[in-house]
């Protein structure tokens, strides 16, 4: 009954957004000569795709905070907030430094085997802290028009970082390549998603005969370590300083 | 060619060898010992003759034309000194060293020999279009007398002919020696575009339009962007302008490939056009790309004073104002370098510099410290003369390079003398251009002069026009600025989709942006 409510609301919500922008104050008649007929570009000696740009990056430093989330983690928390400081040596290039702490606590899925098998996931040694020097490099600077009023610029990055990734008993290096992609809907702030997949040794959480309650509870050491390849999107609000 | 080349070098072989052989039966009766001496160089120097052909002949090019230009310069070879420069002109031709080459075919030329000396200008026509070097060839054709010419060649002069009075500003008589240009010759479209050039100088628009009607015709299956095809759709644009039929001019510019060099010339004639026939928003629409960031390297005085005419005619004066302000702060010191720089010299060495300098900006990312401003030395490079002299230019540098590549060919007396030749035509050259700058420069001073002049008057209009519309604000009869509302919402016809501009230009966009706003007179 609740559902149905929201669901009318926002039916009505959108409804009305749509209407400011499908009734035009004016009518504009343009001549069809006038109108674009070529996709080709004009010949310059010099040719650039965007001139007096919107966003300006170069030598500038940007400044983030974003939620991550660990698309493949099975056992620990999969969240973690992260804050990341970027400086912008070019247009096309950018250094930056993130720190990313992990909520505590195991996945659903943890939880799931806790109900159905009982085991205690938690006896695990889990990651607590990454941290990383990310590099990016941007491909496209580009704008969307998302209505006849609003327009978007965006920015499609690759990433590259280096770091670590601290568990509870130990620290691990780390390495990960991503893709990236800004929103700007100001001049200064913008919608960023990061999708980097992880790869560094880290613990494997499954341990036969340690991990149901009425077992001896291991040691951190007991666990045997390998590489370990995690997916994670990152979605921050960034600011351009 | 080249058959034809293999068989004037065979022939050539039998000439001498039979001249010799027919002055063998005569000295026999002579028995001293000068005669003899004399004899015995000259076969040995015929003999040398016949190697030499015989190495043209065989693809030797380099070997053939040292030995050629050495027997060129032999007094005893005099009566066949035309034959040896021609040959050694076509060998030059095969090493592409054309500028060699060219000087081999004028001495020819300047002999008059009956049959080399039009031979030797068909190859000029060749080299000279090749080297882009129209002043070696016009000098040639003034040389000979014209009935002389092969009736292969006809074209290519009647075409030249046609330049040198079109230059002379006699248009009737240069329209009618393009006209006589036959169809399937290389200069049919250059001399069909001039001869439109001409009729619309003749102010004969109609007939001017049929010209380039007929051009365009003639080249419908060609590519979009064809230099001619679209040189041919400028010119009808601008006959149908001066036709004085807006509308159709308009159309025709709108033609113009946007892909093509044309394309931003025919942007702003086009804006005229569209004063003309009262579209005021069309010609704002246009001013938006050519006043955009793309356009800050172009020399386009003009086009800002067209659009405060076009804001004085929508009684826009605060968009007018800034558009004057623009104007004076722009080409203000543009008007005091070129001044300055005019007074600080007189040689064209100075002049050529300047010229050089912004070239290699042009051609390459790297900037130069340049003592006139890029926009005005940019716009002088794209004058036709300077363009082809640098073009000039940089063929004598190709060749220069070829020489200076072979050790060898570059330490033998042809060699040298090719260097000196290309030194000398470089220097020249420069000087030249140096010449041509100064005028453009000129010509710019006096231009922006007068521009300055009407900036003035439109000024003193824009003054008028606001103390009316203050009137008209105090007595109550003032009507609604429409572009003061930025956040109204517009609908464009035919389905297309509008986003509003945001300061940026895209490189994709130049050319499609739509001024919206409405004139505000009563």
């Amino acid at each position: 009954m609740l559902k149905n409510g929201f669901k009318a609301v926002a039916i009505i919500i959108l409804a009305l957004l749509l209407h400011k922008a499908a009734f035009a104050a004016e009518v504009i008649e343009l001549p069809p000569e006038e109108l674009a007929q070529e996709s080709v570009l004009p010949v310059f000696d010099k040719p650039v795709s965007v001139k007096n740009r919107n966003v300006v990056t170069n030598k500038r430093i940007e400044a983030d905070i974003f939620y991550g989330y660990a698309m493949t983690e099975p056992i620990a928390n999969v969240s973690k907030l992260g804050l990341g400081i970027y400086y912008n040596t070019s247009e096309s290039s950018a250094w930056g430094l993130l720190l990313a702490k992990n909520f505590a606590g195991l996945s659903s899925y943890a939880d799931q085997l806790d109900e159905q098998f009982n085991l205690k996931f938690d006896r695990a040694p889990s990651p607590e802290l990454t941290a990383m020097l990310d590099y990016n490099l941007k491909a496209f600077y580009g704008k969307m028009s998302l209505s006849k009023s609003l327009v978007i610029n965006t920015i499609l990055f690759g990433s590259a970082s280096a770091g670590i990734v601290k568990y509870v008993h130990k620290t691990y290096p780390a390495v990960a390549v991503g893709l990236g992609q800004k929103f700007y809907f100001t001049k200064n702030w913008s919608l960023r998603f990061d999708l980097r997949l992880y790869a560094n040794q880290a613990p494997v959480p499954f341990l036969a005969g340690h991990l149901k309650p009425a077992e001896p509870v291991p040691d951190y050491s007991d666990f045997e370590e390998r590489v370990t390849f995690t997916t994670n999107l990152d979605v921050g609000l960034s600011y351009l300083f | 060619m080249k058959k034809l080349l293999l068989l004037l070098i065979a022939s050539s072989l039998v000439v001498p060898l039979a001249s010799s052989a027919q002055r063998k039966t005569k000295p026999r009766a002579r028995s001293t010992a000068p005669l003899y001496n004399s004899n015995t160089r000259e076969a040995t120097l015929k003999n040398q003759l016949s190697n030499a052909l015989r190495m043209a002949q065989g693809g030797q090019y380099e070997a053939a034309a040292n030995n050629l230009f050495t027997l060129s310069r032999r007094s005893e070879l005099a009566a066949e000194r035309p034959q040896i420069k021609y040959i050694l002109g076509t060998m030059l031709m095969e090493l592409k060293l054309n500028q060699t080459a060219a000087f081999q075919f004028v001495d020819v030329i300047r002999t008059k020999h009956p049959k080399y000396s039009k031979l030797a200008i068909e190859k000029l026509s060749i080299v000279a279009d090749t080297l882009g070097d129209d002043t070696i060839l016009n000098y040639a054709i003034s040389r000979v007398d014209l009935n002389d010419f092969p009736s292969n060649l006809r074209d290519m002069i009647n075409y030249r002919l046609g330049e040198i009075k079109l230059r002379n500003r006699e248009f009737r008589q240069s329209a009618e020696l393009f006209g006589k240009v036959s169809f399937g010759s290389s200069y049919y479209f250059q001399a069909l575009y001039n001869k439109g050039l001409a009729e619309l100088e003749e102010n004969q628009p109609s007939l001017a339009i049929g010209t380039f009607n007929k051009m365009l015709d003639a080249r419908r299956k060609a590519p979009v962007t064809d230099t001619n095809k679209v040189a041919a759709q400028m010119g009808l644009a601008r006959a149908l302008y001066q036709k004085q039929d807006w509308e159709a001019s308009i159309e025709a510019y709108a033609q113009v490939p946007r892909d093509t060099l044309m394309w931003h010339d025919a942007v702003f004639e086009q804006s005229w056009a569209m004063l003309r026939a009262a579209r005021f928003r069309s010609a704002l629409s246009n001013f938006q790309t050519l006043h955009s960031a793309y356009y800050e390297d172009f020399y386009m005085p003009e086009s800002l004073l067209l659009r405060a005419i076009v804001y004085l005619y929508i009684c826009k004066y605060d968009e007018m104002e800034k558009v004057l302000s623009l104007f004076e702060k722009t080409y203000g010191p543009v008007r005091a370098k070129i001044g300055d720089f005019l007074k600080s010299t007189n040689e064209a060495s100075a002049f050529y510099a300047e010229i050089e300098k912004a070239h290699y900006m042009k051609t390459t990312d790297k900037s130069s410290n340049l003592r006139l401003p890029y926009i005005v030395l940019r716009n002088v490079l794209d004058q036709g003369d300077v363009k082809r002299s640098m073009h000039y230019l940089d063929k004598l540098n190709q060749e220069k390079a070829r020489v200076e590549s072979n050790p060898a060919f570059r330490a033998s007396p042809l060699g040298q003398y090719a260097l000196k030749i290309l030194a000398n035509r470089g220097k020249n050259t420069k000087f030249a251009v140096g010449d041509m700058v100064k005028a453009h420069l000129l010509n710019m001073r006096v231009e922006l002069r007068d521009l300055y002049e009407q900036a003035g008057f439109i000024r003193y209009e824009m003054i008028t026009g606001r103390k009316e519309s203050i009137k008209k604000k105090i007595s109550g009869k003032d009507i609604e600025q429409i572009d003061e509302n930025i956040d109204r919402q517009f609908y464009i016809q035919n389905g297309y989709e509008y986003y509003p501009f945001q300061g940026e230009y895209w490189l994709d966009e130049v050319g499609n942006y739509h001024y919206l706003g409405k004139q505000s007179c009563e």
